[in-house]
């Protein structure tokens, strides 16, 4: 029997990327209105709304969207269940409203109410279990897992590591923490949030994934063997140093800082091993001409190169305390977001693809994938934005406020740019008659995938 | 040089019409990217199309697979088919006709 082809396709994943995407607006727009760093401390409540309006409302919800699609690619299965992600979405979403309004109380912004640390802990928590359930379920269908999902559930290990921690410090904001050791961990454990979530959760899922997008995209024979087994382990080794053993560390009161650079290695060797992986995956690649996304993945991948140098030589140079700021931004938005909005640019286009011209495959004439999307209208932007980051960072290293908030207004301009062209994609705004709207095809909806029976 | 008999004939009007379904992410037909590897006829009226897709998990498997099944439907005497997908051997873009390497500028 014939599977429902609609089983492939994943039905929240556009609402995920919408919010994403508004989540990451707002955060260029208050950078560059002068709200948080580098106007306001690095550990200012100001910030730490932003950085959250970035970490969880941008790049957590931009991957788990890509997760839900791509998950089920990874295994070659269906997706566990296809409806627990809107809730999840609805949760998470409240929880960061909650979170970014319980910040702006610290801040004297809004009037104080302990409460609202509670509340936000209590929704991100039931948020990210759901969708923690929804990938995790759908992986245990896949038992044992290749080695892609296997980055994928370490990804998801890590984010439950990253929520515990965000738990534990937010109860502390709240005076909800009363042990000693979780007020240890409050003081001293925020490195390892940061390295939980940014580094296992969304790099090495990253990681993971892009060996196979990047395999799929340019043709590329896939990888397999030795180095991506190493970079597996390294990763992992690194992440069970600095989430373990620094947890553990920073909980008796000690600076987990050795157990950040003995991980450190660990990470240095990972990073190091994909890096080796992704140039033989564009060398090797089968398709000459490649498209935008796999253009700007590796612009993407040469900023995460950048960030690994530049961490490195300012750790040696005992320059990170005063640099740690420019370096966390290079990372987020040079590395991960620029690899984001590469990712996002082609799966949009795909998925609409799949939804409305997969059901008419066989019976009449369908445009392409590429037909949907004006790569040289939208390639602007992408530059625009990749340059606007590099000023932003440069502006940050050498303390810069003026220059950083209209660096960070360019990347807000270059982001609605990229937005715009999604808005489009997803209109079929692109596509020429009469391949456009053929008999049995209607107008996709713009915030959830409608699935042909 | 062989003789064209109705069965041969009707293969390749089954090829021809496979030729509507293309892979969406390299936009070309399934027929000359190589992913059909056999097309056969049973009793007159019955297709049976072995094909691959370029990497397995595609999103757009089942819709490639239906997509055949509709072409070979496309046909009058076609009121049958089965499509039998198959990752052995794995798709490689060798497999491409010399049409289809030329426009991917892929070299032999």
């Amino acid at each position: 029997m014939m599977a429902m082809p609609g089983a492939t396709l994943s039905r929240w994943t556009l609402a995920y990327f919408a919010a994403a995407v508004v989540s990451l607006l707002l955060a260029e727009g208050l950078m560059a209105a002068g709200f948080g760093y580098p106007s306001a401390g690095i550990r200012a409540p100001e910030t730490l709304a932003v950085v959250h309006c970035v970490t969880i409302g941008w790049m957590s919800l931009l991957m788990l969207g890509a997760l839900f699609q791509f998950v089920p690619v990874l295994i070659a299965g269906p997706i566990h269940d296809n409806d627990l992600p809107l809730p999840a979405l609805v949760l998470i979403l409240l929880g960061l409203l909650t979170l970014i309004a319980s910040f702006l109380q610290l801040a004297g912004l809004l009037p104080p109410a302990r409460a609202t640390f509670l509340i936000a802990t209590v929704l991100l928590g039931a948020g990210f279990t759901l969708a923690l359930w929804v990938l995790g379920r759908t992986l245990a269908g896949a038992w044992p897992l290749n080695l892609p999902a296997q980055f994928v559930a370490v990804g998801l290990a890590s984010v439950a590591a990253t929520a515990a921690f965000g738990i534990i410090f937010t109860l502390g904001f709240g005076g909800w923490a009363g042990s000693p050791a979780l007020a240890r961990l409050h003081a001293l454990g925020v490195p390892l949030h940061i390295i939980a979530g940014l580094g296992g959760w969304l790099s090495f899922t990253a990681i993971g994934v892009s060996h196979r997008l990047l395999a799929m995209f340019m043709l590329s024979p896939e990888l397999e063997g030795a180095s991506v087994r190493w970079t597996f382990r390294l990763g992992c080794l690194a992440l069970a140093i600095i989430i373990g053993v620094g947890a553990v560390v920073a909980a008796a009161g000690h600076d987990p800082g050795w157990v950040l650079a003995l991980g450190g290695l660990a990470g240095l060797g990972c990073l190091g091993l994909y890096g080796r992986d992704a140039v033989q995956l564009y060398r090797k690649r089968l398709r000459p001409l490649i498209e935008l996304n796999s253009r700007m993945a590796a612009i993407a991948l040469l900023h995460l190169a950048a960030a690994a140098i530049l961490i490195t030589f300012c750790t040696l140079s005992g320059l990170l305390g005063r640099s740690v700021g420019a370096l966390v931004f290079l990372s987020c938005f040079g590395w991960l977001s620029g690899l984001g909005l590469a990712k996002l640019y082609k799966i949009v286009a795909f998925v609409t693809w799949l939804e409305c011209y997969g059901p008419v495959l066989g019976k009449t004439a369908t445009p392409r994938v590429q037909d949907l999307v004006v790569e040289p209208r939208a390639v602007k932007w992408f530059w625009l934005y990749f340059a606007a980051v590099d000023v932003a960072t440069l502006c940050l290293f050498f303390g810069l406020v003026h220059g950083f908030r209209t660096a960070a207004a360019t990347m807000c301009l270059a982001t609605a740019g990229i937005a715009l062209e999604l808005v489009r994609t997803r209109r079929l705004s692109n596509v020429k008659e009469p391949l456009r709207l053929p008999q049995g095809v209607r107008e996709p909806r713009l915030l959830f995938t409608v699935i042909a029976n | 040089m062989s003789e064209e008999t109705p069965e041969s004939a009707m293969i390749e009007k089954i090829r021809t019409a496979l030729k509507l379904v293309i892979d969406p992410e390299l936009g070309y037909n399934i027929v000359d990217l190589g992913l059909i590897y056999d097309v056969a006829v049973k009793d007159g009226h019955e297709a049976i199309i072995t094909m691959t897709t370029t990497t397995k998990g595609c999103p757009a498997t089942d819709y490639l697979r239906m997509g055949a099944r509709d072409a070979a439907f496309s046909l009058d005497s076609i009121d049958e088919a089965e499509i039998i997908l198959t990752y052995t051997p794995p798709w490689t873009p060798q497999m491409m006709s010399p049409e289809a390497k030329t426009h991917f500028r892929i070299a032999d």
